[in-house]
């Protein structure tokens, strides 16, 4: 059973590298070469999918396989928990690659080459940092693949020199974050090159004095690539908001996963059962802080760009703190000596991988938005936008379910998510009053992305603007760059009204991945079956006490919600009154035009300015 | 039984919101040496605009937002305990929900505003947006100062946890700051710059007559409502006499009371500007992380 997955994962890589070999030779016809790409990575993904599948839900015991690459042994280890990250990242990459066919049109000036050529090997690349199990051959093969891969789509707008300058900029810092993360591994005592990530976590626990040091290695290069303040805010921003949108949904949406899976690797399974160990409550602390720290700035630097795409990348930075927040409570929770907490702490392990999915699509989908926007009216810039309501109805649509998913609005996906991550923190805030201060932080800060958001829509969709800036009228989008939108968007509404059904996933991987610190916790959880009682939500009742400790039930919500809708609808028509459309009503003196507009920067200024100090200011 | 306290709470809510907003009216006339509409006026202002003309922008977001935030309010009315007594839905959100319900409302107005393309209304907007943003936490710690006695965030948990342990320094502290912050709750002066009648024109309603309008004016007085009554259900537990209809007229009353404070203050205070405010509510929100810090403390 194994063999074949290893077997099929190979496969799939044989195709990504064919198709970085054949797609570029007809990349003329552009068309003709986005649907060959399009078909490539598709058929790659399903075979990563069928193995995604299958290491999740139906092999047991995942064990570390060496397959030769020459004389060469390489570890790759395939379990649920890299299973998890394979299905967004192969799901994701067939999304971005059927969104580019028609999106690559906008750049008539570059020759696709070097886009096919790269896209595949980006994929194969991340897949490959997800699979491969040791930090020395096989880590560094798949981290410069992605890293220079990720290097060639980003500068792909070469003729702009800020682009350039961007891109390499983000090359030698993400080397940097590759150099920390091998001096670390090798620093373990009597590592060898090649070693799996099981043998060097035995030779980890005879470290001695070194053992911090490596974590602190390890988490600072993972850092890097996941985003986190203030590396994140180094390259993250510059980089994510050249790239063509389609790969700016790979980037923000499972690239920087990527430095995620690495830290819940590093701190979950890289910890030996003898000799010295670490103070896990130290670097849970230490990692709930950064994500504390980056959820909070990364999202008010977000409120304060007028450039679309990059308040989305912003944004990243701030979501990917919420998933280190996570991380770092959960880490922290679980080794908590009260009862209480620890049962707790499953709750918030849970809420880091259902974030990074919610995150994936949701950030995909709102980057992919932009690329509609930039497409439509060549410009990302939210001064000049506005009024694309009427002009790209379907799109708006879809932007406007992704914004209230990110915002955490139930019973959109992000609020499942966020409501895991905040609710447990806040409860375990009644032991520890730092998890509560971070809470409550997470829970002011989704009010700061839903600002961000009702910006990015209000300023795009709603409002006024392109009828004066923008030289052609726009239009509604193709079917090819709508598919991928709307697949995108109904995810977002499943994600978040049966979170019933990604509880159980997420707790299946956690039972079945072997070697992590929360296996057995996780085997006697079902056992039990006491925290998490669920009908059409998520219950969370731990044993002894009187009153549920946390309920949420989106299907109910939005059923009330609904029947509110329908009062609402039969109060307005119950006394018949006429509908008329009118124009804007400026004081009865002028007409609304391009000079009298309210533009983007002048929003919220009076919180912008007060939150000076967080960085990120805009002129 | 359960059916009917969700129909209780419907009909308490929906049928005497109006009737508080004119205890506000009148209240304010009288202070400013008015005569004052009669007390069931904004019964009949709610029956008149629905009656009205409905005037509209021509996208579908800007007639979507008022049935959205009537909808968002009526489900947080609904859901939320009167008379010391959950009713049946209670038990299927806590109070992250609700606090996030009560965000969906604060974004329709917003969307309203922003879809109607006028400049004035989009001021508001941003000034109703800056206000959510710095309000929410203090609603949000009053909840969460329950739930970290309770361990719980069960709404019926949440809001009778000083009904089941007691008053302490933290939470007279809460109740100060929520009084503090009960204007910019309710949208009155000093707090009501996103409306701002004189300067701009309603804010985010300038656009919307008829019953549009209606709608968005009727949640607002559901929201006002919601803000008092949660303050009686939790500042107030003394009013508990077991008694359940009891219950309920002593809290309707105590609501009363509350809005006869409002108008007070809202009738003798001057507007501050947006950013004079912003300051006021960074102090209220330091102020509400103490005394869940305290709280913590067991102080």
């Amino acid at each position: 059973m194994n063999i074949d997955l290893y077997g099929m994962l190979l496969q799939a890589f044989a195709i990504l590298l064919g198709a970085s070999i054949i797609v570029p030779l007809i990349a003329s016809k552009r068309k003709l070469a986005g649907w060959i790409n399009t078909i490539a990575v598709a058929i790659a993904a399903g075979l990563l999918l069928y193995v995604a599948y299958m290491a999740i839900f139906i092999q047991q015991a995942a064990e570390t396989q060496a397959i030769f690459f020459g004389s060469v042994p390489v570890y790759f280890l395939i379990d649920a928990f890299s299973g998890f990250f394979i299905a967004i990242i192969s799901f994701m990459a067939v999304i971005s690659a059927l969104y580019s066919i028609d999106y690559m049109e906008h750049y008539k000036d570059y020759s696709l080459v070097p886009y096919y050529i790269y896209f595949p090997l980006f994929i194969l690349g991340m897949i490959g940092i997800v699979t491969v199990d040791d930090l020395s051959i096989g880590f560094t093969v798949a981290w410069q693949l992605m890293t220079i891969a990720s290097y060639f789509l980003i500068r792909f707008e070469y003729k702009e020199k800020q682009n350039v300058r961007n891109a390499n900029k983000y090359l030698i810092l993400m080397e940097l974050a590759w150099l920390f993360i091998v001096v670390g591994a090798s620093l373990i005592n009597g590592s060898a090159m090649g070693d799996s990530i099981h043998t060097l976590t035995q030779k980890l626990g005879t470290s001695g004095g070194m053992i911090p040091v490596v974590y602190a290695l390890l988490l600072l290069g993972f850092s890097f690539k996941a985003g986190v303040f203030p590396f994140g805010q180094l390259w993250l921003p510059d980089a994510h908001s050249i790239a063509p949108s389609p790969v700016s949904a790979l980037l923000s949406g499972v690239m920087i996963k990527t430095g995620i899976y690495g830290i819940v690797r590093t701190f979950f399974w890289m910890i030996p059962h003898e000799g010295h160990t670490v103070n896990p409550l130290v670097w849970g602390s230490i990692i709930a802080t950064f994500g504390a720290v980056t959820l909070f700035i990364g999202t008010s630097q977000s409120l304060k760009q007028s450039d679309a795409k990059r308040l989305l990348a912003y944004s990243s930075i701030g979501q990917i703190g919420y998933i280190v927040l996570a991380i770092g409570a959960g880490l922290y929770m679980y080794h908590s000596s009260n009862m209480f907490v620890q049962m707790l702490s499953f709750l918030v392990i849970i809420g880091i991988l259902y974030h990074v999915l919610n995150h994936a699509i949701f950030k995909g989908l709102l980057f992919l938005t932009a690329g509609s926007i930039l497409y439509e009216t060549g410009t990302k810039d939210l001064n000049k936008l506005g009024g694309l309501l009427k002009f790209m109805p379907v799109s708006a649509v879809i932007a406007g379910i992704a914004s209230l998913s990110i915002a955490g609005v139930p019973p959109f996906s992000g609020f499942a998510s966020k409501w895991t991550i905040i609710s447990a923190t806040l409860l375990g805030g009644s032991q520890v009053f730092f998890l509560a201060l971070f809470g409550i932080i997470a829970l002011f800060t989704s009010a700061l992305t839903l600002a961000c958001y009702v910006k990015f829509f209000g300023m795009s969709f709603a409002s006024t603007g392109v009828e004066w800036n923008v030289e052609h009228k726009p239009q509604e989008v193709s079917w090819k760059m709508l598919v991928p939108k709307i697949i995108l968007g109904l995810l977002c509404i499943v994600q978040g009204i049966v979170p019933f059904i990604y509880y159980e996933t997420i707790m299946n991987i956690f039972r079945s991945s072997t070697g992590s610190i929360v296996q057995n916790s996780f085997n006697e959880l079902s056992a039990h079956n006491a925290v998490f009682t669920n009908a059409l939500g998520v219950t969370i009742n731990v044993p002894g006490m009187q009153y549920a400790n946390a309920i949420a039930v989106p299907l109910v919500v939005i059923v009330i919600v609904i029947i509110g809708f329908a009062v609402a609808y039969m109060l307005k028509k119950s006394a018949g009154s006429q509908e008329k459309v009118m124009p804007t009503w400026l004081c009865g003196y002028q007409d609304l035009n391009n000079n009298n507009r309210y533009k983007d920067r002048h929003m919220f200024a009076a919180l912008k300015s007060m939150l000076w100090w967080t960085g990120g200011n805009v002129k | 039984m359960d059916i009917l306290l969700i129909v209780l709470n419907i009909v308490v809510f929906l049928g005497l919101a109006p009737l508080y907003e004119g205890i506000i009216r009148k209240l304010t006339a009288k202070v400013q040496s008015r005569q004052g509409p009669p007390i069931y006026q904004p019964y009949l202002d709610l029956l008149k605009l629905l009656g009205k003309d409905n005037l509209v922008s021509d996208n579908w977001a800007f007639k979507l937002a008022p049935m959205m935030a009537f909808a968002a309010v009526t489900a947080v009315v609904t859901i939320v305990p009167i008379g010391f007594k959950a009713n049946y839905l209670t038990h299927y959100a806590d109070v992250i929900t609700i606090v996030y319900l009560l965000t969906l409302a604060g974004i329709s107005i917003l969307l309203g505003a922003l879809s109607s393309k006028n400049a004035y209304a989009m001021i508001g907007a941003s000034r109703e947006m800056i206000t959510m943003i710095m309000v929410e936490p203090i609603l949000a710690m009053t909840f969460i100062l329950g739930a970290v006695r309770m361990k719980s965030l069960a709404i019926d948990a949440s809001m009778f946890s000083i009904l089941s342990t007691g008053y302490s320094w933290s939470v007279v502290l809460m109740l100060v700051v929520y009084l503090m912050a009960l204007q910019a709750f309710v949208a009155r002066q000093p707090f009501d710059i996103s409306e701002a009648e004189v300067e701009i024109l309603e804010g985010p309603f300038i656009e919307y007559s008829g019953p549009n309008y209606a709608l968005f004016k009727y949640s607002m007085m559901l929201k006002q409502m919601f803000y008092a009554v949660l303050f009686v259900t939790v500042f107030m537990p003394f009013l508990h006499t077991g008694l359940f209809v009891l219950d309920l007229v002593l809290q309707l009353l105590a609501v009363a009371v509350i809005f006869v404070l409002i108008a007070l203050l809202g009738s003798t205070n001057p507007r501050l500007r947006i950013d004079q405010a912003v300051k006021y509510y960074a102090v209220l929100i330091v102020i509400s992380l103490c005394t869940i810090a305290l709280s913590v403390y067991g102080i």
